[in-house]
């Protein structure tokens, strides 16, 4: 089905109609219109990559503005030293890979059971699940209760909330109401219980889905940023990549300092640090795994979307 | 359903047994939800340990628990090992409500599940009751320490919640199964395929229940003077003094004044602009190299998946005043006459916002129209070109009111969500000098409530955003409907 929709997509070359000056002239407008806004954003990304990979002279002076000069890594091997860095790294990857897995096995197993007409009161819990979409008690009220349920200074307030996610469920319900029935009902005729059909059955058949919303939660996962800040205030260590991210932003503290510190001698001297470099690096570091898994995440994109508008 | 079912059902529905159940049922839920209420904890036997912590906290995070006895144990004021029993008596009863919750379980199956599922409230309660001696154990030991004043030993009323409803749960189940003894049962233990379905629900029901409709309690904060360790007393309880400061104090009304006014602003441009994300896929769809579409949507899609804390990165060397704007600035002919600062500059802050909006949502949002405008019937377009449509006829008379259901139910979206901005944009972006233009209403209750810790202030503001956000998606519902005869939610 997913393949359909982007399929369609590629076709989608608009019919032959009469074309005259004024098309021609649209059509370079709008082209470079286009390549003006692709340029637009992507180049901040690459104005950074080049800048933690410059010298960093030059880079303080602000002379690396559109290619590379004198190209090196040692800035990237120097956020080794930044300890805090590699604790928020480690977090952020068990919250990614944990949380995600988590979310995606109770949306996929939520999804299944939502559609399962037998289930008892099934409308009645699936609006139970609806309704938190479109409606919250507020900030405060969610940290308090947070505070109540002892998730605060704790690793599992990153995992636990995250596992129910309902719009993911909807997607994943939607989805798995498209299988053919029939395939569900043969395995029920061969005696399989709800959790083997669900295991060899519609597992299987869902990867499409549970693909999407995987990505999307360790996307959302490696972007957190919010949770760290409201519910980790004693403890820095617990910090995600993000939260640490901001501190070193918005602090006018000495990092190259911290970096220079551990980095030894030989190091500075052949490519000193500055404070703008060192965030760069950072902020580089924090974008990298987006950039790098987002061609996979492309073709997911369509169908997630697409699947969302389609309300439960 | 025959009659005959239906007046079986109804007596397996009704039947004593059937009522007791219930009842039973009840209870059982009662008990494991009360092990997460820090009011019902009855392991506070100090009041060094925090107010916040609830049973299970008590169980399973000692560390936590002794964190500000550090001083009493090094200075023997008190035993380690008291609570150490401490934390073993609250496992005990974690484990023994674990139990009852699973009896409760198992009394949805047949009798011959229900008679096996009646042990383990038996056991657990039992669990239970050893563990509230412990408690009760440790509390005598803390109570009795020459320097017990140091340790302000508590006895919670927990504790006698908790016995009453352990004993209870020992004397039903006990009765329960007397009273089933020697009545018929089927051979095998069996289900209904309804409940085995809800059990398996049961764990997403309450971890919904728990982080999405437990906040709620959190609404009575509103109703006393409360800050952060404080109590919730009948002393401390003001009944609507917070909901009338809100009004009656001139400072909160002109930072709500001011609040409002960036809020609506901010939404305000973001409906002006909603017809962007549109347009960039109509325009994107007159491109005929199918190569450039898909590098622009790939290169337009990016920003929308990284976090505004790393725009804000981005912005930084890009805006700053050592950034690449600056640096091409110097790089002119005409010589730079002074270093601006473009990003703390407090200017046009609203439209600033909305262009890193747009920047980072546009190319994403237009996905949904490319796929919409994948799904017209290329007929339309034959017919129209029939006609004599040129471009822009197709444009107007084809794609545009194609594609004006899919935007207006989004506009209506965006509409129903006019207070709620989020916070993350407007907080990383925020400084000393922009603060007053860029504060929105959900940056504004994270300020007072978590940076200033004005608790009851912060939840009345962020109870009327939510009731008002609910109205008015009910409204943007009904407008649906009455427009299009469709819901939106």
């Amino acid at each position: 089905m997913e393949n359909e929709v982007t399929l369609k997509i590629k076709n989608t070359v608009p019919p032959a109609f009469r074309r005259g000056k004024g098309d021609l002239l649209f059509d370079v407008i709008n082209v470079s219109l286009f390549a003006l806004f692709s340029l637009v954003c992507i180049f901040p990304f690459y104005y950074l990559f080049i800048n933690t990979i410059s010298d960093n002279d030059l880079v303080g002076k602000g002379l690396v503005n559109f290619y590379p000069i004198g190209v090196n890594i040692s800035n990237y091997l120097a956020l080794r030293d930044v300890s805090d860095l590699g604790k928020s790294f480690i977090v952020t990857i068990g919250r990614t890979i944990l949380g995600t897995a988590l979310m995606v096995a109770a949306s996929g197993m939520a999804g299944y059971l939502v559609t399962k007409r037998k289930l008892w009161h099934r409308s009645l819990w699936y609006r139970f699940l609806v309704i938190t979409m479109y409606f919250n008690a507020g900030l405060i009220p969610w940290y308090l209760n947070m505070v109540m349920l002892g998730l605060t200074n704790n690793f599992w307030a990153y995992i636990i909330p995250g596992v129910i996610a309902p719009y993911n469920i909807i997607l994943v319900k939607t989805y798995i109401e498209s299988i053919p029935k029939e395939l569900e009902e043969s395995a029920i005729m061969d005696g399989a219980g709800t959790l083997m059909i669900f295991r060899k059955i519609i597992w299987p058949l869902s990867k499409p889905i549970l693909a999407t919303i995987a990505i999307f939660g360790a996307v959302g996962n490696w972007n957190s940023f919010q949770d760290s800040l409201i519910l980790m205030q004693s403890s820095p260590e617990l910090y995600t990549l993000q939260h640490r991210l901001y501190v070193y932003l918005k602090s006018a503290s000495n990092l190259e300092a911290i970096m220079q510190g551990g980095s030894g001698v030989s190091q500075a001297l052949t490519n000193s640090l500055n404070s703008k470099v060192v965030k760069y690096t950072i902020s580089m570091a924090s974008i990298m795994p987006i950039l790098l898994v987002y061609p996979f995440m492309q073709r997911f994109f369509v169908k997630g979307i697409m699947l969302g508008a389609v309300k439960g | 359903m025959t009659k005959e079912q239906a007046v079986k059902r109804i007596k397996t529905l009704i039947g004593p047994e059937e009522i007791v159940y219930w009842f039973f049922r009840a209870l059982l839920i009662f008990a494991s939800v009360m092990m997460l209420f820090p009011a019902f904890n009855p392991g506070r036997i100090s009041l060094k340990i925090s107010q916040y912590a609830s049973l299970f906290t008590t169980g399973i995070d000692f560390a936590g628990i002794t964190g500000n006895l550090g001083r009493a144990f090094n200075l023997g004021w008190v035993q380690k090992g008291s609570f150490i029993l401490l934390t073993a008596s609250a496992i005990l009863i974690i484990i023994g409500t674990i139990a009852c919750a699973v009896g409760g379980c198992m009394s949805l199956g047949n009798r011959k599940m229900r008679m096996l599922g009646l042990w383990f409230p038996m056991g657990g309660s039992l669990f239970m009751l050893i563990g509230l001696g412990g408690i009760y154990l440790a509390y005598r030991q803390v109570a009795e320490t020459e320097y017990a004043s140091r340790i302000e030993p508590n006895f919670s009323n927990g504790f006698y919640v908790y016995a009453v409803v352990s004993l209870l749960i020992l004397i039903i189940a006990t009765a329960l199964r007397l009273a089933l003894r020697g009545k018929e049962a089927e051979e095998k233990m069996r289900m209904d395929e309804r409940y085995s379905l809800f059990l398996m629900f049961l764990p997403i029901i309450a971890l919904a229940f728990v982080f999405a409709y437990l906040p709620l309690w959190g609404w009575r904060y509103a109703f006393f003077d409360y800050t952060v360790g404080g109590t919730l007393s009948r002393e401390t309880f003001v009944g609507f003094k917070w909901f009338r400061f809100l009004f009656q104090n001139s400072a909160t009304m002109n930072d709500i004044a001011r609040v409002m006014r960036n809020t609506l602003v901010m939404s305000g441009l973001g409906l002006l602009t909603s017809w962007l994300p549109m347009t960039f896929a109509i325009m994107l769809n007159e491109i005929r190299s199918n190569r450039f579409k898909r590098f622009v949507q790939t290169f337009t899609t990016i920003p929308n998946f990284i976090s505004w804390v790393l725009i804000y990165a981005i912005a930084l060397a890009i805006f700053s005043t050592d950034g690449f704007l600056n640096g091409l600035i110097n790089m002119l002919p005409f010589g730079p006459e002074s270093q601006v600062n473009w990003l703390m500059n407090p200017d046009y802050t609203w439209i600033k916002m909305l262009l890193w909006g747009t920047w980072k949502g546009v190319g994403w949002s237009a996905i949904i129209y490319i796929a919409a405008i994948a799904g017209i019937d290329p007929q339309l377009y034959e017919a129209a070109t029939i006609d004599g449509a040129g471009r822009f006829g197709r444009i107007w008379h084809i794609i545009i009111p194609s594609l004006l259901p899919t935007y207006f139910v989004l506009l209506l979206m965006s509409i129903a969500g006019i207070l709620s901005n989020g916070m993350e944009q407007y907080l990383v972006f925020s400084n000393a000098l922009n603060r007053g233009s860029i504060e929105v209403l959900d940056l504004y209750v994270y300020n007072i409530g978590i940076t200033d810790g004005r608790i009851p202030l912060s939840t009345v503001v962020g109870m009327a955003k939510s009731l008002v956000s609910v109205a008015l998606l009910f409204i943007a519902n009904r407008t649906s409907k009455a427009l299009r005869g469709e819901n939106i939610i």
